[in-house]
């Protein structure tokens, strides 16, 4: 999924086909607007570099 | 799209196609098993098994983790979702799979409330908005789907919610694959690791697939030309006589993974001393539980349990299918009693399984109109 906006440890991201999801990105270090990110669950837990 | 369309390029996939072909010996079976049910989806959906030469077999194991979960624990978990006042949630897989008697959305019909939610962060948000009614999540799944878990209970405890507990099924990936390579019954020649599970433990826990038994692993991505380059690393370290473990999916797997999602794993699981998997019968360490920090989130502490061991229908072969000893096509139900709609074994319920990844991409009519 790629990251669209970031609220207090929460990600707002869109998949592949274009739905928007809200995510948990307290698991991993930086992430910005823009990047792209591994999900399970509703939890990312990698970047995809 | 990025990631996704460069890894389907029909193009690409002929020119992988043609390298693995140079690189088999024609005269040596080759069985490579991969341990994730997102790659057996993928190799039915995309056909990657008809783009490998006769002599490379794709052998699928325990990698999806609906379909490696007990009869006995569904029935612990409808015990709990019949109970009054009780919310139950899972994934939507979870809840088509059969218990002795009949499966959590029967018992959704029968009454209980049961629902189906896509993250534990969701079965949380349940128990925010329902003070008075106990909700209950049945977690599963494997490394991968694990942190989700630890940190939504992290969460439950730092807001101090009190009506929200889990029922803990989630499995480790080595405990089993040690069991497969110690099985007689299988010769397996290399592994394509499980990459989302190495996302989070990195690269180090199957190192010993080489160093102990031989036979090397290269983590692999999940789109059609992740697993054909896998399948060629893992040829080419055959023909050259090199054993380890390679990472084909950098994109996303760091060596070390994910250091985060451990530690807070660390903080809310400890391993079981045993657990039951479907058709590998009971394994040392290979499931968590809650930790004692955790404890008050235990619904198997909570409520009462039945945690009777239930045996398998006589008819149904989903552990051999489990082990890569059958192919889901040879097991006696397979498309006929047993189907995505009705289904008798875990492996027919989630797409990630063996069979319903046979059933589902048309492979059972293929190998009929060619047998």
């Amino acid at each position: 999924m790629r990251i669209v906006e970031l609220h207090e440890g929460e990600a707002v991201c869109v998949d592949q086909d274009g739905a928007s999801h809200k995510v948990a990105v307290e698991l991993l270090d930086t992430v910005r607007p823009g990047e792209r990110i591994l999900v399970h669950a509703g939890v990312a837990i990698g970047a995809v570099t | 799209m990025k990631y996704v369309d460069e890894f389907r390029d029909a193009k690409l996939g002929q020119v992988l196609a043609g390298e693995i072909l140079a690189e088999v010996d024609p005269h040596r079976h080759y069985k490579v098993m991969e341990v994730c049910g997102g790659h057996t989806h993928s190799i039915y959906k995309y056909g990657i098994d008809d783009l490998l030469p006769d002599n490379v077999e794709l052998v699928h194991g325990p990698g999806c983790p609906v379909c490696v979960i007990p009869m006995g624990r569904v029935d612990d978990g409808i015990a709990i979702a019949r109970q009054e006042g009780v919310i139950f949630t899972s994934f939507g897989d979870m809840l088509r799979v059969p218990g002795s008697q009949y499966t959590l959305l029967d018992a959704k019909a029968h009454g209980a409330d049961v629902r189906m939610v896509y993250s534990p962060l969701d079965a949380l948000r349940i128990a925010r908005e329902n003070p008075e009614r106990e909700v209950v999540f049945f977690a599963i799944g494997f490394e991968t789907t694990a942190p989700s878990t630890a940190l939504t209970l992290k969460r439950a405890r730092d807001e101090g919610i009190s009506n929200f507990s889990c029922i803990c099924n989630h499995v480790t990936i080595v405990p089993p694959l040690k069991a497969l390579l110690e099985s007689p019954d299988l010769r397996l020649d290399g592994f394509i690791g499980p990459g989302h599970v190495c996302t989070v433990v990195g690269a180090r826990p199957f190192e010993f697939i080489p160093a102990d038994y031989g036979r090397p692993v290269v983590i692999s991505g999940f789109e059609p030309l992740d697993v054909m380059q896998s399948v060629l690393m893992i040829l080419r370290q055959l023909s050259f006589g090199r054993c380890e473990v390679e990472n084909q999916y950098t994109r996303v797997v760091p060596r070390e993974g994910n250091l985060r999602a451990l530690e807070v794993m660390s903080e809310v699981f400890e391993l079981r001393p045993h657990f039951e998997w479907r058709g590998l019968g009971f394994i040392s360490q290979s499931a968590l539980k809650l930790s004692d920090a955790y404890r008050e989130f235990d619904a198997e502490q909570r409520f009462e349990v039945p945690g009777v061991r239930v045996a398998d229908p006589k008819a149904c072969q989903c552990g051999e299918v489990l082990k890569g000893v059958i192919k889901p096509w040879e097991c006696k139900v397979f498309g006929t009693a047993c189907t995505p709609e009705h289904a008798i074994g875990t492996c027919m319920v989630s797409p990630e399984g063996a069979c319903a990844a046979y059933y589902n991409f048309w492979r059972y009519a293929r190998q009929k109109e060619t047998a």
